[in-house]
């Protein structure tokens, strides 16, 4: 017996020393809040990752953009800005641009920012380039060239209006100092160390708990305010609510990080400040003319006519987003065109069926036509509460026009791989935001292979369109820009493929002390530069 | 008994083989494709070059049998391959965020057997009275409250209201607290109810009686004798919950931010990380297999009555 009380002695002793190895950890790096007085503490849900400015997962654009900048930035309205470059030029024919690279510019490793810096840059993304397929620029790259030490010099295949909107993206074109170069200079496989020439350093981090971000004492620009930004990492959504109510948390910011009913609860609570953004996005539905009932005019009107849009979006999103009428919203570039609503209104959207042949048989509650009955499908991602609840409201609201509408919930991914088959009738769809709007749009709608084209493609002036496309894409001219795009839209917005629903809003709840929040223009930026805090 | 533990063990090798096939199946019966969730979760509109290159780059473009045939051999040499998402080694990523998980399951396995041992004996001693009325509820609430809501109930309570504890993360004595607790209720609840049924069990026994009239102080009876004896099919359950254990974890790191292995396979989940849900799914069986050997031979060490041959070979 004797042995036994051993053994369990010796047991529960190493158990326990386990457990106190754990909690061996600095008391002062484990305290909920920020060190430093001037400093906030926000949540974000993911690890931010090994910080490599050229790849993707598992690197969080928020951090990315903390400590990368790019030539130039994106401000709002989608005005391009000098910020490394401190001034540029673009030949006649648009194929050369020539960037006069900022001096005095220097990375955290104190080495200077000169053209062949920028160059061994843009190598190493070249040097992986299929990855980066989906940004236009990478696509018509030809070549690079440091001119001088000052000078950088990009030369185009053809002529791409959008490739300063593309180099303002937070990947992959930013830069990384010399020392942060692995021995072969191929970063896709990663980086030694997280040097660049941002307002933010890396101070302490540990990963999947934390991450402590420091101001650059050596930064060009003009210098935050606060002294400290630390990111806590939470994943769960619910946790993040609670810790900022027990005040841990400063602020909550991000797409999606919390739901809108604790966003809610949150602001009627009085004891927080809230803000919603500027539109960043549309939420649209898009309808498939390869069907043939989608092809007719009429029936893509009476679909819009058909519901109360502004109801469904107050009720779904609780005022988080608002109705929307134009496929892009007007505070991006090219986008302010005059659009003549679709008001909710069933006896228009009843006549339009009538004159589309789709007649209601008595006894019936679905339209015919040809015997065929006018029945649609939308797919919906059914993890997402808003699409959910959105297809329903559909689905009712339709219904009453005598039209069937089933919905599909699928897994994201597969609701994905069905649009870009084309294989869908009506489907959910949201543009992609700043900087990437309005080109990466238009491109869409001509390029094959997303779903968009596709549902596109029986409109009788697609071809028309698609010409219109390319020209707007390789235009020189800021006039005649402006007019095609004004032409494209104006032609999108009455053909009533895209049926705009709400704009999509970021949404940002704070404590009282947190001062001068500014939602950054470009969607992926960070918002600490021009933040303060009383506490 | 070496031949019953070796027999034993040769069986562990057709489960595992099983739960390999049968895994590899549920992840391939998936309508997502990891290339897609990859790209999704960077924010990248996948090309098909991109999505190309990148199943290329995660093997998925092999025929079918030809990545199964990959999957055992890999398992088999212990080589789970990189995670999809960080390219680094599966062992790498499991080896920096295992100590994590096993600190908060021994933590709550230590601190269920604290409050289960007294509790359950004294609501056995005093049937029917105060004590066991509140284990009877605390086991009622145990085995029915959902972990993740009881998690958040905890936080609200503890440490938005009364500001004892951190609402999440890991580093002091005082982060453990609410996690172990949450993880540990449902365990409480089972084991407080073992341990009572088998004390009142053992009061039964002969020997008892004969003890009381021998004279021997009613503390020794139930301290020696009593709880010894009972004590040991609550031992075998602790055993047999092990596995359950540590997946019971994936949601309390959740929910407390816990920086262990159960959050980063929620991650792999959403994530289609195939390498780690594989390595995760292996991890489960092994030591599910493992815990009930252990079990097994534990209680044939502690009760030769159990005879080998009456037990069932899987």
């Amino acid at each position: 017996m004797n042995k036994h009380r051993k053994f369990l002695a010796v047991a529960i002793s190493l158990a326990i020393a386990i457990i106190l190895g754990g909690c061996s950890d600095d008391k002062a790096e484990s305290a909920s809040g920020a060190s430093a007085d001037n400093a906030i503490t926000i949540s974000w849900p993911r690890d931010i990752g090994p910080m490599n400015p050229h790849v993707y997962n598992p690197s969080q654009l928020l951090a990315q953009s903390m400590i990368y900048e790019p030539l130039v930035s994106y401000k709002e309205g989608g005005e391009i800005q000098p910020h490394l470059a401190e001034s540029w030029t673009v030949s006649e024919d648009g194929l050369e641009y020539i960037f006069k690279i900022r001096e005095n510019v220097k990375f955290t490793d104190g080495s200077a920012l000169t053209a062949a810096v920028v160059k061994k840059n843009f190598d190493a993304v070249m040097k992986n380039s299929s990855s980066h397929s989906w940004l236009g620029v990478i696509n018509v790259l030809e070549k690079t060239e440091a001119v001088d030490d000052q000078t950088f010099k990009m030369v185009l295949k053809e002529p791409y209006y959008p490739a300063l909107q593309d180099l303002a993206v937070v990947r992959p074109v930013r830069f990384l100092g010399e020392a942060g170069f692995p021995e072969d200079g191929d970063t896709s496989k990663g980086i030694t160390e997280p040097v660049g020439t941002g307002p933010w350093m890396l101070k302490d981090y540990k990963k999947d708990e934390y991450a402590v971000f420091t101001r650059n004492p050596e930064y060009w620009g003009e210098s935050p305010e606060l002294e400290e930004v630390k990111i806590k990492i939470i994943p769960d959504a619910e946790t993040r609510v609670l810790a900022f109510e027990k005040g841990d948390l400063d602020l909550i910011y991000g797409e999606g990080v919390i739901s809108m009913d604790s966003f809610n609860q949150l602001k009627e609570s009085g004891e927080y400040q809230t803000a919603l953004s500027k539109p960043v996005g549309t939420r649209s539905l898009l309808l498939n003319t390869t069907n043939e009932k989608l092809a007719d005019l009429r029936v893509r009107k009476a679909l819009q006519h058909g519901f109360n849009k502004q109801a469904m979006v107050e009720g779904v999103t609780l005022g988080l987003e608002e109705k929307a009428d134009n496929i892009l919203s007007t505070n991006f570039p090219y986008t302010d065109i005059e659009v003549e609503p679709f008001d909710y209104d069933v006896e228009k959207a009843a006549e339009y069926l009538e004159e589309a042949g789709w007649k209601l048989p008595a006894g019936k509650a679905v339209r015919e036509k040809d015997g065929q009955p006018l029945e649609l499908e939308l797919i919906y991602d059914k993890t997402d509460p808003i699409q959910k609840a959105m297809a329903e409201t559909l689905q009712a609201e339709w219904s009453a026009l005598g039209i069937k509408l089933n919905i599909s919930g699928l897994e994201l991914t597969t609701q994905i791989e069905r649009r870009k088959a084309g294989d869908f009738d009506v489907d959910f769809w949201y543009n992609y935001g700043a900087p990437y709007d309005p080109h990466s749009f238009i491109n869409v709608v001509a390029e094959k292979g997303w779903g968009v084209a596709e549902a596109h493609s029986n409109l009788p002036m697609k071809s028309d369109l698609d010409q219109q496309i390319k020209e707007t894409l390789g235009s020189t001219d800021e006039a005649k820009r402006q007019q095609l795009y004004g032409s494209i839209l104006g032609t999108l917005q009455e053909q009533s493929v895209f049926v705009p629903i709400s704009y999509i809003k970021k949404s940002v709840i704070y404590q009282n002390g947190v001062e001068e929040f500014i939602f950054p223009a470009n969607r992926d930026e960070h918002p600490f530069n021009e933040m303060k805090i009383s506490k | 008994m070496a031949t019953y533990i070796s027999k034993r063990l040769l069986a562990v090798i057709p489960i595992v083989l099983f739960a390999i096939f049968l895994m590899f199946l549920l992840i391939r019966l998936s309508p997502v494709d990891p290339a897609e969730a990859y790209l999704s979760a960077a924010h990248i509109h996948p090309t098909d070059e991109i999505l190309a290159e990148k199943r290329h780059e995660f093997g998925l473009d092999q025929p079918l049998w030809m990545q199964y045939v990959q999957t055992v051999k890999g398992i088999v040499l212990l080589d789970f391959g990189n995670s999809f998402v960080t390219n680094t080694p599966v062992w790498q990523e499991i080896a920096a965020r295992m100590p994590a998980t096993i600190q908060l399951a021994l933590s709550s396995i230590l601190l269920a057997i604290a409050i289960s041992i007294p509790l359950g004996f004294l609501s056995a001693v005093y049937k029917n009275g105060a004590i066991d009325h509140f284990s009877r509820l605390l086991s009622f609430l145990g085995a029915s409250i959902p972990q993740f809501w009881l998690g958040y109930l905890l936080i609200f309570l503890f440490s938005v209201k009364l500001d004892l504890f951190p609402v999440e993360g890991k580093g002091t004595w005082q982060h453990f607290v609410l996690p172990s607790l949450t993880l540990s209720l449902a365990l409480v609840a089972v084991y407080t109810r073992l341990l009572r049924a088998s004390v009142l069990e053992e009061l039964e026994q002969q020997y008892v009686l004969y003890a009381r009239t021998r004279g021997i102080k009613e503390k020794a009876i139930m301290g020696k004798h009593v709880l010894k004896i009972a004590i040991a099919p609550m031992m075998t359950g602790l055993g047999m919950n092990l596995g359950k254990l540590l997946t019971g974890t994936i949601i309390i790191e959740q929910v407390f931010s816990w920086p262990g292995f159960g959050r980063y396979f929620v991650e792999a989940i959403f994530n289609r990380d195939i390498p780690v849900i594989q390595c995760y799914v292996m991890l489960a069986v092994c030591l599910f297999v493992i815990c009930n050997l252990i079990v097994d031979i534990v209680q044939m060490y502690m009760d030769p009555r159990i005879s080998l041959k009456g037990r069932a070979q899987f």
